[in-house]
């Protein structure tokens, strides 16, 4: 899998780090000792977010490249931790970008 | 009702310079005409393809960035897709606040640009009897090649 970029891509299945985060997260429930693996899992967070104000350019291939693995495909959400909104943008100037032969529909 | 469209478009490889240059002044007197302004017309230069287009695999992007009637878009569409010189276009409609920053990024580019200019002509002067190094054609970092 080309996915495993940010070293938090541990062994067991992504949804389980999401509710150990220590400060911040959901409530766990009843397992309040468990899943020590998981404390020092960074935790992801949506880097458009950081500037709001922000249109995300197609012709920005710099940006837009962290966001399609070698297949060319787009990054999911629960591996990059974009929020929604942006996934959408992005999504959106990922396809106008492969109409300008920017990007590659798929490679090979 | 007035708003900022980005045409990128991209002209044939096999082009001469000035070729090029008449069909990229021809559609941009299009928007002229139409009362459209100009904020940004540059090239952007010419660029490997991620896939071949009517089997060309380099293309020479040049984009536009105008404030107009929705007329002027429309009739540009409908020129560069009756231009056999040009092998793929896009218009975009800018929201209104990401065309103010849109804008202002493109003058900003702009200045570097005729800073980058200015300093390189500057240096011309200094030291005429070197020529200055040629940059390869098709690096391919993703990033457009400067051209002029």
């Amino acid at each position: 899998m080309g996915y495993m970029r940010d070293g938090n891509g541990g062994g067991g299945g992504g949804r389980e780090g999401r509710s150990s985060g220590g400060g911040g997260g959901r409530p766990s429930g009843p397992r309040a000792g468990g899943r020590r693996r998981f404390l020092f899992r960074r935790r992801k967070y949506c880097k458009f977010c950081e500037d709001k104000a922000r249109w995300i350019d197609y012709k920005d291939l710099r940006t837009l490249q962290n966001y399609i693995p070698e297949r060319a495909k787009v990054l999911p959400r629960r591996i990059s931790g974009t929020c929604a909104s942006h996934q959408r943008q992005l999504m959106q100037a990922i396809k106008r970008a492969r109409n300008l032969a920017l990007i590659p529909f798929t490679s090979d | 009702m007035v708003r900022t469209y980005e045409t990128v478009f991209i002209t044939l490889p096999t082009l001469t310079d000035e070729e090029d240059r008449g069909v990229v002044d021809g559609l941009s007197t299009i928007v002229s005409d139409g009362g459209g302004v100009f904020t940004a017309n540059d090239r952007m230069g010419r660029r490997r393809l991620a896939y071949p287009i009517r089997k060309f695999e380099d293309g020479v992007y040049t984009r536009f960035l105008y404030d107009s009637e929705p007329t002027v878009p429309k009739e540009l569409d409908r020129r560069l897709r009756i231009n056999d010189k040009v092998i793929r276009h896009m218009t975009v409609c800018l929201e209104p606040d990401w065309a103010v920053a849109a804008k202002e990024q493109a003058v900003r580019d702009a200045q570097a640009r005729a800073d980058a200019e200015a300093a390189r002509a500057a240096g011309v002067l200094i030291e005429a009897a070197e020529p200055a190094p040629a940059r390869g054609r098709d690096d391919d970092d993703g990033e457009f090649d400067e051209r002029d």
